[in-house]
């Protein structure tokens, strides 16, 4: 898939990754590899500036956790985080069900 | 010039190949991320942790440490494109924070200047600056002086407000805040200078009538902030310059 067809939908998909629970950046990658089959390729690094993004409009809220020496900004939804994800998830049923319905193949008239 | 936060690899011993390279392509991100050394140190924190468990997912498929590093390097994004990515939220968190400083230390150079007035002997008649001077070079300082308070302040205002939770409604236009804090900035440095005109229109009409002190604090106060104010709009205004670049 190119880069630019996931990217406007980043957002809602980063929120979707948050839904069963909090999560830091690379775990949020893998769930978004595993959850697309392989198909989620955007660079890594872009993912983190788009957490930041969420969390200055108060849908995702940050706080920093150490493990074994190592720093890492685990991420959770917010209610308001929940609110935009059941908003963004009923547009895209929408909007795939009428895209679907356009570019499939309409099915042969039935002639008898 | 910026200060290379990625690099620590040059302090303590050296660092095993893999994790070298990690922290050197840090410090090529570190180098192009524009804003406060905080928030840089901050993101760069962040994102080594992400690259060190990215490593660690490749050394556990079998690769050798450089290799790893590479690999996850690589699917990083190349330095420019990922600080890229950083900088227009950096632009808002630069014009968030100037709006912050103007609006708190807004009130306390006016406190200055009503404390230098009350303690002046002109005080009795009039305790706002405004009203110092009856002579046309200092009262005409009084409309400018005005514009550039109400400028100031609302702008500072607009600012904190689009660069909040309300960016979750606002248009993605990381351009917008940059230019409204500036604005609050040189919104704040035209009233010091309105203030500090007025002083010298007084001390040329009426020299005796102003208390030493206060006045040379509040002037003083009103001189930092001129510079200090004046100095931060310029850097928002460069930040917003910066992300009419290529993106």
């Amino acid at each position: 898939m190119r880069p630019e067809t996931l990217k406007g939908h980043l957002d809602g998909m980063l929120l979707a990754a948050l839904e069963p629970g909090p999560r830091h950046g690379y775990a949020i990658m893998e769930a978004l590899r595993a959850g697309s089959g392989g198909q989620f390729d955007l660079p890594t690094g872009t993912i983190y500036p788009a957490l930041r993004r969420l969390e200055r409009a108060g849908l995702v809220a940050g706080t920093w956790s150490e493990a074994g020496g190592r720093r890492r900004r685990v991420y959770e939804l917010t209610p308001a985080g929940h609110h935009t994800l059941d908003t963004e998830r009923g547009t895209w049923r929408q909007f795939s069900a009428a895209v679907t319905a356009l570019l499939e193949p309409a099915p042969r008239p039935v002639t008898s | 010039m910026t200060p290379p936060i990625g690099a620590l690899a040059a302090r303590g011993r050296p660092l095993p190949p893999g994790r070298q390279l990690v922290e050197d392509y840090l410090a090529q991100v570190g180098a192009r991320l524009p804003g406060p050394v905080r928030e840089r140190a901050d993101i760069i924190a962040e994102l080594r942790g992400g690259l060190l468990d990215a490593v660690d997912a490749y050394r556990d498929a079998g690769l050798s440490a450089p290799d790893a590093a590479a690999t996850a390097i690589e699917e990083f994004g190349g330095p420019g494109r990922v600080a890229a990515a950083f900088g227009p939220g950096l632009a808002l968190s630069q014009a968030r924070r100037v709006a912050l400083t103007l609006l708190v230390t807004g009130p306390l150079v006016g406190l200055l200047w009503a404390i230098a007035a009350t303690a002046s002997h002109i005080a009795s008649r009039a305790a706002l600056p405004w009203h110092w001077v009856g002579a046309p070079p200092g009262s005409l300082m009084v409309f400018p002086l005005a514009v550039a308070i109400v400028l100031a302040v609302w702008t500072a205002l607009f600012t904190i407000a689009a660069t909040g939770r309300a960016t979750r409604w606002l248009p993605d236009r990381p351009r917008l805040a940059p230019g409204t804090a500036a604005v609050a900035g040189f919104g704040a440095a035209g009233a010091d200078v309105a203030l500090l005109v007025l002083l010298a229109s007084q001390l040329t009409v009426a020299p005796g009538t102003l208390a030493a002190a206060p006045v040379a604090a509040a002037a003083l106060a009103s001189a930092t902030r001129l510079v200090l104010a004046g100095r931060a709009a310029c850097h928002c205004l460069a930040t917003r310059t910066a992300l009419a670049g290529p993106r």
